[in-house]
């Protein structure tokens, strides 16, 4: 029966994160960008909290968490500092392939040196996104973005499969147009020995999907943030005699941004229900993450916007709303790669009744 | 979190499926192409009544009502938008209680119940009830009403003209929503139940429709309709206040997000179509093609969500002005999207006339004007959200 209800044990979780978002990351989100990491003291209230292990297996000291639980949680750490959310994941969405494709022994033999070193992080980087070959068992070429400074780990996904690298790629340290509090980089590949190789296609399309929806709740956080502090902010900016939300253009703006922000929610939380129910999920994660960036693309100009000249100037954070969104919505593949996917599935499905209830839910 | 449909749901929606494919969507066409309602002496109708439909909730007198089940509301959406998919117009004309039955329930007093609803429980042929609120000045303002009417002794006297209203002809009783005091705004407003036949009840119009044929919506007046006082729903006593426009709103709230599953089903069906059109005809093979169709989809599973939180709500007995409202803002221009999206790729086809999805695209529109426009939904959101004065 349908239950939107978060139940005891997530919303739990969700309260958590909120504290730890807007106590610790939110203050602190200029510092944060400028210094390309988070601050010491954060990462230790943040290991301290819990969350730190989200998904891991329990059997490698995790919480064994699923994708609803990951998808509230970067939520409300992105509607704090998308960055530092990255930042203090080691893994990141790096860990789907690891755990889909490689299983725990890939996770205990990769991942699990670079949980012990504080501050190390993961990257992960989707094919299409990136100029890399393989000869033999070494790859070369390049990466043009990832969000961290100095990753341990680099994993690759494919349509096949994926791969994973530790040494053999140099990272130049970019300014980076969002996430700057992850930090970014380009990476050029010289013969790196390839640590792990996989093929498996329907684990890498359930990779792909995880980190799909783990790329779309930050950006879902994000837009809520924009949409939350320019909604604030349009109630008490009075012009032409009263609060500027009340011009009905406005009004109408922030409306659309609520609901286009309260259906990528659902889609997200339906996709991952669906993921962790054992359903492929794969074409509802394609649809939430095209959903959500579509939308970030007015939306965080939308917030700009509402807060007139003071959006465009860093002392409010809608400028860095903007350019983080845009940041995250080219991750992972972007939109496009999910658009044709979700396509295909759409047009591989015989009509008629594509979309009956009892077919969909 | 749960979004699994159980078994039971799943049984509803399928026989809901097979009948309206073997019954809604023929009664649809056919009414479309007359250009007319569907007669009250039609087949559907009598089928409708023998499938056990068209009769009241209302457990009859003394009975206490059953507490309403866990789930109701979404299963009321769900099948909602799945009759919609076969045709939205038939589903409306549908003999029954009908939109006034919830305000009727919630208010009536109990020989209002037995004298209006009792007729529904084991009807002898196909009856009708409706519910007037919308008049040529005021649509989706509703508080805007110049219905008027005055007390004269043990009766009341309606003066006024209603449009738009769905089966008003053929109803056996409209609940007539009206004002004793235009000046005063909503907390004037009164329900008046006037029994077909009643003197100066008349002047009915059947409208001709751009779409959705197969209902009527008709336009009529009141000229000195003298009604027994015991017709005002609830009585007096229930009038204190705002009570009168909250009457009228209840029912809205509970209706967006029924129009919004309507409009979620007319959606599919174009979405439908349209894959199939484009499959016979070689057109999935390009990308421009597909991503328009995908975001069709996804849109129209975005909007069953949002219809689906608004009546999840509503089962638990919790506020949905905002989720009610954005549900019917969204749905509807979603569905007015993957309507024009099926036209456009029907290309020139769609041009004569004679397709389904032409036909859906007619019927879409209003999904966006009934219960409240896309605006005044936005602006009911706004009023939550950021204050905005009324």
């Amino acid at each position: 029966m349908i239950d939107l209800e978060l139940g005891d044990e997530l919303a739990l979780l969700v309260d958590t994160a909120r504290s730890f978002a807007q106590e610790q990351l939110a203050p602190h989100f200029r510092a944060a960008e400028a210094a390309r990491e988070v601050a010491a003291p954060v990462r230790a209230a943040f290991a301290q909290i819990g969350l730190a292990a989200l998904e891991l297996p329990e059997s490698l000291g995790g919480a064994g968490l699923g994708p609803l639980a990951r998808a509230l949680v970067n939520e409300e750490l992105a509607a704090g500092d998308p960055g530092a959310a990255l930042a203090l994941d080691p893994l990141g969405p790096a860990l789907y392939p690891l755990l889909e494709l490689g299983g725990e022994d890939a996770l205990a033999r990769l991942a699990a040196p670079l949980l012990a070193d504080e501050g190390g992080r993961a990257v992960l980087v989707c094919a299409e996104d990136a100029q890399l070959r393989i000869d033999g068992e070494r790859v070369s070429g390049s990466v043009p973005w990832v969000p961290a400074d100095r990753p341990r780990l680099l994993v690759v996904l494919t349509a096949e499969g994926g791969y994973a690298l530790v040494e053999g790629f140099e990272a130049e340290v970019l300014r980076g147009a969002g996430l700057r509090a992850a930090g970014a980089a380009a990476l050029r590949l010289e013969h790196a020995p390839l640590a792990a190789r996989w093929h498996d296609p329907r684990a890498a399309a359930r990779a792909r999907a995880r980190a799909r929806l783990y790329a779309a709740s930050l950006l879902l956080g994000v837009l809520r943030f924009g949409a939350e502090f320019s909604r604030g902010y349009a109630q008490e900016r009075v012009a032409f005699g009263r609060p500027i939300g009340h011009h009905q253009g406005l009004a109408f703006l922030i409306t659309d941004m609520h609901i286009a922000v309260e259906g990528a929610r659902l889609l997200i939380h339906e996709a991952a229900w669906r993921a962790e129910a054992g359903d492929d999920f794969a074409p509802a994660a394609a649809s939430a993450w095209v959903e959500t960036v579509d939308v970030s693309g007015w939306i965080g100009p939308a917030c700009v916007q509402i807060l007139g000249g003071h959006g465009f100037m860093q002392d409010y954070p809608m400028e860095k709303v903007m350019r983080e969104a845009r940041a995250l919505g080219l991750w992972l593949g972007g939109a496009d790669a999910a658009r044709e996917e979700a396509g295909r599935d759409l047009c591989d499905t015989r009509p008629p009744l594509a979309l009956s209830p009892g077919g969909l839910l | 979190m749960d979004f699994t449909i159980d078994a039971k749901m799943r049984d509803r929606l399928s026989e809901a499926r097979a009948w309206g494919r073997e019954q809604i969507r023929p009664a649809g066409l056919e009414a479309d192409r007359m250009g007319a309602p569907l007669p009250v002496d039609h087949p559907y109708f009598e089928a409708f009544l023998a499938r056990g439909d068209g009769r009241t909730r209302w457990p009859g007198p003394g009975v206490k009502p059953d507490r309403p089940r866990p789930g109701l509301v979404v299963l009321s959406l769900l099948l909602a938008e799945e009759t919609a998919y076969w045709d939205r117009g038939v589903i409306v004309a549908g003999p029954g209680p009908g939109l006034p039955e919830p305000n009727v329930l919630a208010m009536g007093t109990e020989e209002q119940k037995q004298r209006f609803l009792g007729p529904f429980r084991e009807p002898d042929r196909p009856r009708w009830a409706c519910f007037a609120m919308t008049e040529p000045g005021a649509g989706s303002d509703a508080a805007a009403i110049r219905t008027h009417a005055r007390k004269d002794g043990d009766h009341w006297i309606l003066n006024g003209a209603k449009c738009f209203i769905g089966n008003a002809s053929r109803a056996d009783w409209i609940l007539v929503q009206a004002t004793i005091d235009p000046s005063k705004g909503r907390e004037a407003q009164r329900a008046f139940f006037v029994e077909r036949g009643t003197p100066g009840l008349g002047g009915f119009k059947i409208e001709k429709k751009m779409g959705l044929k197969a209902y009527e919506s008709t336009s009529f007046s009141l000229q000195d309709c003298r009604i027994p006082a015991a017709n005002l729903l609830g009585g007096e006593a229930r009038y204190e206040q705002r009570a009168g426009f909250k009457t009228a709103m209840r029912t809205f709230n509970a209706g967006r997000p029924i129009i919004a599953a309507n409009a979620v089903g007319i959606g599919r069906a174009a979405l439908d179509e349209a894959l199939a059109f484009a499959r016979e005809h070689d057109l999935l093979g390009d990308a421009r093609v597909r991503d328009r169709l995908e975001a069709c989809a996804r849109r129209l599973r975005l909007a069953r969500l949002v219809c689906l939180k608004a009546g999840w709500l509503a089962d638990r007995g919790r506020a949905n002005i905002v989720e009610a409202s954005m549900s019917k803002a969204l749905a509807a221009g979603v569905a007015q999207q993957a309507t024009s999206l099926g036209m456009e790729l029907l290309g020139t086809v769609g041009a004569r006339g004679d397709h389904l999805i032409e036909k859906l695209y007619r019927d879409a529109k209003a999904m966006d004007i009934v219960e409240g426009t896309g605006q005044i939904q936005r602006v009911i959101i706004a009023r939550q959200l950021v204050g905005l004065p009324r």
